[in-house]
């Protein structure tokens, strides 16, 4: 049939043109657009921006605040990163042998992910009270006279990291799906030869979900130096000492608290490179360690 | 202090949830036998290797290796090595990392381990392949990887889960000369289970049919074939099976039994008592089967050989070998 391998292609192009042009409009373009105004004197309140060339440029390397910007994101990525990976993978083999009673383990850690951020970051207000919050009184259970967590740099950094340990259903539902799709006649003949289980996850599961978990923490990184900024605006906005302003934050101050449209397009723009470079250097690492072949 | 490589399995009860995949099975097995569990899928096959291998624990009854009872014996401490159906080759791994797994889980020094992997891998033939993966490797190479792989637990019964099963025909009887002549050189215990009546007849000193988790028949292949124990082991062994007639009919005798005769049993006799029609001749080079129908709808299966020189259509007339006619009892299936 002639006519049907001729339209196959135009049938492929139809069924995927409305996500094409999603992506055009609503990515590509204001990501080129950002791109463009990062080097104009855009204020997000006039119509006329005149481009400045580097101006914006020359003021990122100036800005104090943008430092600890970057150093709050990247303390925050070192924390949340591998804190919501471990609780995703942990959590996701635990859970992922059929068990009594383990659909509803399987369901609570779900759960969190689809509260909204800003209700997950209320009740964390609640959790991490200093006077009657359940953490400080847990602790006072082991003698410890509980900290006052988002008043400190240190403690505010992981409360936040914290809190973004819970909403972690998608990666817990891959690691799930994936550990169930492997043989279990592989862990049988591992057992055969003396295997335990600790040996089998060190030799068979990790390595052989190893593709997935690669793909999970280029996931979440992305995910962790975007989606901080619900938490840190409800739990500290950006304080204590410029802990938790993290990037996002920063850009939420720049672009719509002190009208610097285009500073905030410059910084976005910076954000984008500093994400490639993480994703680049993670994915070296990994080819480097024949992780994937 | 018993001797190596016997095994013996008593009253061996297992199920899986309402289940009942084995029913009371005893079976001795001699040091350096080789013994076919054969029986349809669901007849209990596996489930025997999987108690020895220690991957199962059986609901009633003892499974004793070299004269110990291994209940209490975690897998890896039974001298015994399971090749699995689809061999279980770690993905992951290059065929020396396969074959180095087990040495390196028990912590066998690296110099040595490598030299025993290599000599396995020579043994089997597969020494040019040690630094592909599994699947850069062909069903036959992988077979001899997870045989490798076995040797080198040095175990003192293998057990092989339907090894021929994924490879195709003509690699299957090359294959089966190398299982047999690898178990002759090795001289170790063998448990070989298949569902192939073919692999069942020309593997192993003696088959155990299996039925819905019981014992229907142990001997030696041709004993089998030629006494079939009741109408399931004739119908099970043999291709095309034997022809089982109700009440004797066509073929006479016990009126209230079931007389069964073998395909090539019957041949076309101009004088034969038999009258039958023609519907379908197969032939299949070396020989031919021809699917008859008698005058009151039996219909018998006949070997032959290759261009018979009759047709769909054809009367034939056929005798049976009167000393190759089996009878069984109508109600219990048993031999008579």
């Amino acid at each position: 049939m002639s006519t049907g391998r001729v339209s196959r292609p135009l049938t492929a192009w139809a069924f995927l043109a409305p996500y094409a042009v999603a992506v055009a409009l609503l990515i590509a373009l204001p990501a080129l657009l950002n791109l463009g105004y990062a080097f104009t004197d855009h204020t997000g309140l006039t119509r006329d921006p005149r481009f400045v060339g580097l101006d914006n440029a020359r003021r990122l390397l100036a800005d104090n605040f943008l430092a600890d910007s970057i150093r709050a994101s990247a303390i925050h990525l070192a924390l949340a990163v591998p804190l919501r990976l471990l609780a995703a993978i942990g959590l996701g083999l635990l859970l992922a042998a059929p068990r009594p009673g383990g659909r509803w383990f399987r369901v609570a850690v779900y759960l969190p992910t689809v509260v909204p951020d800003v209700a997950l970051a209320v009740l964390f207000l609640w959790v991490l009270n200093p006077l009657y919050g359940p953490l400080n009184q847990l602790l006072g259970l082991f003698g410890h006279p509980g900290m006052n967590w988002l008043a400190e740099p240190g403690s505010a950094r992981l409360a936040v990291a914290l809190m973004l340990a819970f909403p972690i259903g998608e990666g817990f539902i891959v690691v799930l799906a994936a550990r169930r799709m492997l043989d279990g006649r592989l862990y049988e003949a591992a057992a055969l030869e003396g295997c335990g289980p600790f040996g089998q996850l060190r030799r068979l599961t990790l390595p052989l979900l190893a593709p997935v978990l690669v793909l999970l923490a280029v996931r979440d990184t992305i995910l962790t130096l975007q989606v901080n900024f619900v938490p840190a605006y409800v739990l500290t906005d950006g304080r204590p000492a410029n802990a938790t302003l993290y990037l996002p934050v920063y850009i939420f101050d720049q672009v719509f608290e002190f009208s610097g449209f285009a500073y905030g397009a410059m910084i976005t723009s910076v954000l984008m490179v500093v994400t490639g470079v993480i994703i680049t250097a993670l994915l070296l690492m990994v080819r480097r360690w024949r992780v994937l072949r | 202090m018993a001797e190596q490589g016997v095994i013996r399995l008593e009253s061996l009860t297992k199920s899986y949830g309402k289940i009942i995949a084995l029913d009371g099975v005893d079976l001795a097995v001699r040091a350096g036998e080789m013994v076919t569990l054969v029986g349809p899928s669901g007849s209990g096959k596996s489930t025997i290797l999987r108690l020895i291998a220690g991957l199962d624990r059986p609901d009633r009854g003892r499974v004793v290796v070299d004269g110990q009872d291994v209940a209490q014996v975690p897998p890896h401490r039974r001298a015994v090595a399971m090749v699995f159906q689809d061999y279980a080759l770690y993905p992951h791994l290059t065929v020396r990392g396969n074959l180095l797994f087990g040495l390196r889980v028990r912590r066998v020094r690296r110099a040595e381990a490598e030299e025993r992997a290599r000599a396995a891998a020579d043994r089997l033939g597969i020494a040019d392949l040690l630094d592909r993966y599994p699947d850069e490797t062909s069903g036959g190479q992988r077979q001899r990887i997870a045989l490798a792989r076995a040797l080198l637990r040095e175990p003192t019964v293998y057990l092989l889960d339907e090894p021929l099963a994924s490879l195709d025909a003509p690699l299957r009887f090359a294959t089966r000369a190398d299982l047999l002549t690898l178990h002759r050189e090795l001289g170790t215990t063998t448990i070989h289970v298949t569902h192939d009546q073919a692999e069942a007849m020309t593997l192993g000193d003696r088959v155990v049919v299996l039925d819905h988790g019981r014992v229907r028949q142990i001997g030696p292949p041709q004993q089998v074939y030629d006494e079939p124990a009741d109408t399931f082991v004739a119908g099970f062994l043999g291709s095309p099976p034997m022809n089982l007639v109700r009440g004797g009919g066509v073929l006479g005798g016990a009126t209230d039994g079931i007389v069964g005769v073998r395909p090539e049993d019957l041949r076309i006799d101009p004088d034969g008592p038999v009258a039958a029609t023609v519907e379908a001749v197969e032939a299949l080079g070396s020989e031919a089967i021809l699917l008859t129908r008698c005058d009151d709808g039996t219909r018998l299966t006949v070997r032959t050989g290759p261009r018979p020189g009759v047709w769909p259509g054809d009367q034939v007339r056929l005798r049976a070998d009167p000393g190759r006619v089996h009878r069984f009892d109508a109600d219990t299936g048993r031999r008579r």
